[in-house]
């Protein structure tokens, strides 16, 4: 017994020495980028069916895209695959230039006719990638009239409408539903049952063929994902050219924060792209190690179905969004992974609310408690409220479910797996919903096409991909106001409509935003050079060890 | 053990006679004898007695929450998260600012009613299949065990995720998952002691009076068989503990701010290399508590089984 | 009554006895496939995740989705469902995993490999550890090295496996750096080797390629040692209580009347008794393993079966998940078969 304490002493004691240097630092290869991610929601490569971060964040580095907005100023379009474009009077016809010499990793070259196969493939498997051109007229039905490779280097897109063109490229040509994949492997790999042809999605699945910096040599679902250098890769700078330096890049799963953390120590990876706040924190005073913070255009927001009596009033909504102690969190639980702010259009895409103006909401309980009782709920009401188990989700639940007891609200929390919170958001099964959300292309549209426009409440309808379906809430106004601003070609009057929107709903709408999600990224100094991060992606072309 | 009746006033030294009487003049000294025997060499066992006085501690724990707990188990502080212990928290502060000492306090209530709550379930489903499989016999029997088996032939904790990813997460799914999978060993012994009692000569006199099956299983075979059926549960409880444990690591069992202990370990995860005390404390905690409920039961087993003798 | 009570006797008497109790083993097999089919299938319908989001996305349109919920055949009714089920399942289809793009027998192929180093690590540890101490605490019953013993297997009971390698990894990785991190290798020395038992140590030392061994032998230990230390704990008990019953009987006494030393005693004749009883427990141990790798496979980011079901488990993958408890029972019932079977054939007694 005794000795068994003893042991038991001595295994914490040195539990709270922490961890000490490490015997013998292992460095990573001169000429592999090694990173630590979690790569859990990853189920394919295949760009006509990509629907997550991740997976589009490695995407980008396989499969370029016709063009694509600049990393450090995602308000500019620059050009990839195409080497330049243009738009015919009436506004209705874009007509983009292929460069000369694109070529598959095998050497093969890559045409027009290559890239309007694949977008062609987008519309006919229809999963959720295909919203990012059925949005914008383009359909199953026409699209081999609507997309057409006219030479081997020309491919033109006829649209129903004419559309701004920076919001149309940005939104629709810079998305991943324009990469180029290679038509004669796909058709050859296609598999057909019941007479429908997969269009070579089993095939591009795990071994996308592309024109871009690197080409996919391994994937282990859950364990690893290799990159390998394109040697015959046109050139990661749209501008000038040149060849990536790095011959490969390893992502391994390592699913756990404190681990990637102390690989990160330990120089065991040289990148970490899954901290919690509290392992960023105690990154940051490490001298080989530097974080990187990027604004992303995501949120972590609350959702109230308006379908539910209670909160259906939009002064019940309001009084939630004065029961987040936005400055608290913001120092505390999502320190390094999120900037508080409520208005829906994320800082740095167009025609956003500054910041101030974006975050006019503070913790302040005695005025939650007037509101509510405007509201006539005085006593307060309990609901129920559902979250992912992700951190950094479970302890903002349970900070507002505490702030909301103290005013008589009781908020019966319930974690699961993304999975199924999706599937619960989907199907309107929530009172209230603890949920995140990524914008696709850097513009108000984004955010307001989707959180704010309701085309048609009815439960029929199914808009699932709508978080304002989801939410029940329909307001007619707001759909005229942003039909009006997406089509307004005044770039002025544009923005201002878009202040306009968003503003308010600030007060009424369906959802309280709570943060705006920052990928922190920690990245060992002494080798890593030139990694380039966007809002929406990072990109290795030109990383440097 | 005389010096210590000695010592002691004359009622407890009468009592203590009485109940060690050469000769028993009634049904109920018999078996109060038969118990205060088995207590006497339990206490003959220190470990045992480590496991009972732990358990006992936890039940005291349990039922004194409110007054030994320094905060409430939700009491927030977000500028005094993630504290080492110290004076003001004796276990430290978890990522909301809590105390980690008045959490662990609170959630012995849930680990107590998770453990009671299963065991109150699985007991008498386990003896219900086991009695009548073991006393009908025949088809009864073949089919009750062959759906015993099949439970049996799935890992506990396996078939309790699996349970529960149905079910749902939350702490009444997480007991009724893990019941679902402690009755089968249970309802296995209950029929092996049904058949060595169905035989005896006390059933068959029964039998003959012209009793039904059903009331010779309810009045005769089942309390005889419950014994050995708590002293199974008993045994299981520790599994039954680290089943649950389990699934609140893997977020399937008591759902937050709840401070059922795996839920907690499960969130220290996260902060194991900042603060180790997040995920020590908790399961310091478990594994304290599944150790007394095996001290214990390994002492129950000690005395009831006379082949260890 | 009475005929209830004799309900097993009226057989066939003219099958000769193999026949009759391989019809016996043979139909029980079959019924409890089918009882592990039903209830996986069961399982599998109460799931609350949705498959057809795993695939199509969060941010699809409904029309995509019901498309790919009639792919899936999620429209038929549920007992056509189950004979599709069936007959999968009997093929060893068991449909692709949708949070790995990979037909599951394909991943359960990669995987396993990895979860049955793990095991056998742990059992080798479970073992070698175990039998000896179990040995001794027979040997030296009521003494100070039987209740070392006791407790420590106790202790192997009752630790939550999960938070021994969570405290491990703060203790022997963060703060000591005596063992190497989560995974199975460092990252620079994955593919180095390919993989031909599907073992990383064995191959590395097959192939000469000892730093490769050598890293590996640092990521297995943790974790084989936690997991080892629970059967360990079985084991030794297991032995203990087995190697008592040998020591009480009269030829032990009549051996060392007759002068044998104690230790040949022990290991030529009561060992020697014991070892079908320990296979059969060592069988049993292992499988146990199998559940015990699925929370210290999910700690440690072991490569494996048990991290593999926990994974598709949270990605609402039914089709992984159903598979690996599945396969699991299966496995769990022919360990148990083969303990049962070796008992028979080994033991002179149960003849």
């Amino acid at each position: 017994m005794q000795k068994w304490r003893y042991a038991l002493a001595s295994a914490l004691a040195l539990a709270l020495a922490g961890p000490v240097g490490s015997p013998a630092t292992a460095a990573t290869p001169k000429d592999t980028l090694v990173m630590a991610w979690n790569l859990d929601a990853l189920i394919t490569f295949d760009p006509a069916q990509i629907a997550e971060i991740n997976g589009n964040d490695i995407i980008r580095n396989v499969c370029d895209p016709l063009v694509e907005y600049k990393l450090d100023d995602v308000s500019k379009i620059v050009p990839k695959t195409a080497e330049s474009w243009s738009v015919s009077e009436d506004g209705l016809k874009l007509t983009f230039k292929l460069r000369p010499n694109l070529q598959f990793p095998s050497g093969k070259k890559a045409t027009a006719h290559d890239l309007a196969w694949s977008m062609h493939r987008v519309l006919h498997l229809g999963f959720g990638a295909s919203a990012n051109l059925t949005q914008w007229g383009f359909s199953k039905d026409k699209a081999e009239q609507q997309i057409v490779a006219t030479d081997d280097h020309t491919l033109v897109a006829h649209l129903d409408k004419p559309y701004p063109l920076q919001l149309i490229l940005s939104a629709a040509f810079a998305n991943q539903v324009t990469q180029l994949l290679d038509k004669e492997e796909g058709m050859k790999n296609a598999k057909v049952a019941d007479g429908k042809s997969d269009h070579g999605n089993a095939f591009f699945k795990t071994a996308p063929i592309c024109v871009g910096p690197y080409k996919v040599r391994t994937w282990n679902a859950n364990d690893v994902v290799i990159l390998e250098r394109n040697d015959n890769y046109y050139g990661y700078d749209a501008y000038a050219g040149g060849k990536p330096a790095l011959r490969r890049i390893v992502y391994r799963h390592v699913p756990e924060s404190g681990a990637q953390r102390l690989q990160i120590e330990k120089g065991d990876i040289d990148v970490a792209r899954l901290l919690n706040s509290d392992d960023l924190k105690a990154l940051s005073s490490n001298k080989d190690v530097h974080i990187e913070q990027t604004l992303m255009h995501g949120f972590t927001y609350l959702v109230f179905n308006a379908a539910d009596p209670i909160l259906s009033n939009p002064k019940v909504r309001l009084a939630f969004r004065y029961l987040i102690d936005y400055e608290g969190l913001g120092k505390t639980v999502i320190q390094y992974l999120g900037a508080p702010r409520n208005s829906l259009v994320p800082i740095g895409a167009y025609a956003a609310l500054n910041e101030k103006e974006g975050l006019p909401f503070k913790l302040d309980l005695d005025k939650a408690k007037q509101i509510l009782a405007e509201a006539g709920y005085p006593q307060g009401f309990s609901k129920k409220y559902i979250l992912s188990a992700n951190t950094p989700n479970p302890p903002i639940a349970q900070h507002i479910a505490a702030n909301a007891a103290k005013i008589g609200v009781k908020l019966e929390l319930e974690q699961m797996a993304d999975a199924h919170l999706f599937q619960r958001a989907r199907n309107r099964e929530f009172d209230v919903l603890q949920i995140g959300w990524g914008a696709g292309y850097p513009d108000a549209d984004s955010m307001i096409s989707r959180h704010a426009v309701n085309p048609d409440n009815r439960a029929e309808a199914k808009l699932a991909q709508y978080p304002s379906w989801r939410s029940s809430w329909q307001d007619q106004k707001v759909n005229q106001w942003a039909e009006a601003a997406k089509m307004e070609r005044d770039p002025a009057k544009r923005i201002a409509m878009y202040a306009d929107i968003q503003r308010y709903m600030l007060e009424n709408g369906p959802m309280a935003y709570i943060y705006q999600t920052v990928r922190s990224i920690a990245i060992r100094k002494d080798v890593v050079k030139d990694f380039q991060i966007g809002p929406f992606w990072v990109a290795y072309g030109t990383a440097k060890k | 053990m005389s010096a210590n009746a000695a010592a002691a006033g004359p009622h407890r030294r009468r009592l203590h006679r009485w109940l060690t009487a050469e000769v028993t003049t009634s049904p109920q000294q018999a078996s109060l004898q038969r118990l205060y025997f088995g207590w006497l060499r339990f206490r003959r066992n220190p470990l045992a007695m480590i496991g009972l006085s732990i358990l006992l501690a936890l039940i005291v724990i349990a039922l004194l929450a409110p007054w030994l707990a320094h905060y409430g188990s939700n009491d927030q502080d977000l500028y005094a998260r993630l504290k080492p212990p110290s004076a003001a928290h004796w276990l430290g502060t978890d990522e909301l600012g809590r105390d980690i000492y008045s959490r662990l306090i609170w959630g012995s209530r849930i680990t107590l009613y998770i453990a009671c709550l299963v065991a109150i379930i699985a007991a008498p489903v386990g003896l219900i299949v086991g009695t009548t499989s073991g006393y009908l016999g025949g088809w009864t029997d073949t089919v009750l065990m062959r759906v015993t088996d099949i439970f049996l032939s799935f890992p506990g904790l396996v078939l309790a995720l699996a349970f529960v990813a149905a079910l749902g997460p939350g702490i009444e799914n997480a007991v009724i998952a893990i019941a679902l999978t402690a009755w089968p060993p249970i309802a296995r012994l209950a029929r092996a002691e049904t058949l060595t009692i169905r035989s005896s000569d006390y059933i068959a006199a029964i039998r003959i009076q012209g009793a039904s099956p059903l009331r010779i299983i309810v009045k005769h075979v089942m309390p005889m068989c419950v014994p050995s059926v708590i002293v199974r549960i008993t045994l299981n409880m520790a599994g039954i503990i680290l089943t649950a444990a389990g699934l609140g690591f893997l977020g399937l069992g008591a759902q937050p701010p709840s401070p059922e202990w795996g839920a907690m370990l499960s969130t220290g995860r996260q902060y194991l290399i900042g603060a180790w005390w997040l995920a020590a404390m908790p399961g310091l905690a478990i594994l304290l508590t599944s150790l007394a409920f095996n001290l214990f039961g390994d002492g129950l087993r000690d005395v009831l089984d006379p082949r260890t003798e | 009554m009475t005929a209830a009570a004799e309900g097993r006797s009226p057989q066939p008497r003219r099958l000769p006895p193999w026949v009759r109790a391989g019809w016996r083993v043979g139909s029980s097999i079959v019924v409890t496939l089918l009882g592990l089919l039903g209830l996986t299938f069961f399982i599998g319908r109460m799931l609350p995740i949705d498959p057809v989001i795993a695939i199509v996305g969060e941010q699809a349109e409904q029309s995509t989705y019901d498309m790919v919920y009639k792919q899936l055949g999620l429209d038929r009714p549920l007992y056509v469902q189950f004979g599709y089920f069936i007959r999968d399942m009997m093929s060893g289809n068991f449909g692709q995993a949708l949070f790995t793009g990979n037909r599951v027998i394909d991943d359960l192929r990669r995987v396993f490999p990895a979860t049955i180093e793990l095991a056998t690590f742990a059992i080798c540890i479970g073992v070698f550890v175990g039998v000896p101490v179990g040995m001794l605490a027979a040997v030296y019953r009521g003494r100070a090295i039987d209740h070392v013993a006791r407790m420590v297997g106790l202790i192997g009971y009752s630790s939550p496996t999960f938070w021994l390698g969570l405290m491990g990894l703060v203790i022997f990785y963060a703060a000591l750096g005596w063992v190497g991190g989560p995974g199975r290798l460092d990252v620079y020395f994955i593919d180095v080797v390919d993989l031909v038992t599907g073992s990383v140590l064995i191959d590395s030392a097959i192939a000469g390629e000892w730093d490769v061994f050598r890293n590996a032998f640092s990521h297995i230990v943790l974790p084989g040692s936690i997991l080892g230390f629970a059967s360990m704990a079985y084991i030794s008990r297991m032995t203990r209580s087995f190697m008592l019953e040998q020591l009480g009987q009269e030829y032990v006494i009549a051996a060392r009347v007759k002068g044998l030393s104690k230790w040949r005693v022990i290991w030529r004749h009561a060992f020697r008794n014991i070892l079908v009883q320990l296979i059969t427990v060592i069988a049993l141990a292992y499988a146990f393993l199998l559940e015990g790798a699925v929370l210290t496979e999910t700690v440690f980011a072991w490569p494996g079966f048990g991290r593999y079901l926990t994974a598709g488990l949270l990605a609402g993958d039914m089709n992984a998940v159903l598979a690996c408890t599945l396969i699991i029972g299966l496995i769990f019932v022919g360990l148990n078969l083969l303990s049962d079977l070796l008992y028979r054939l080994l033991d002179p007694r149960t003849r």
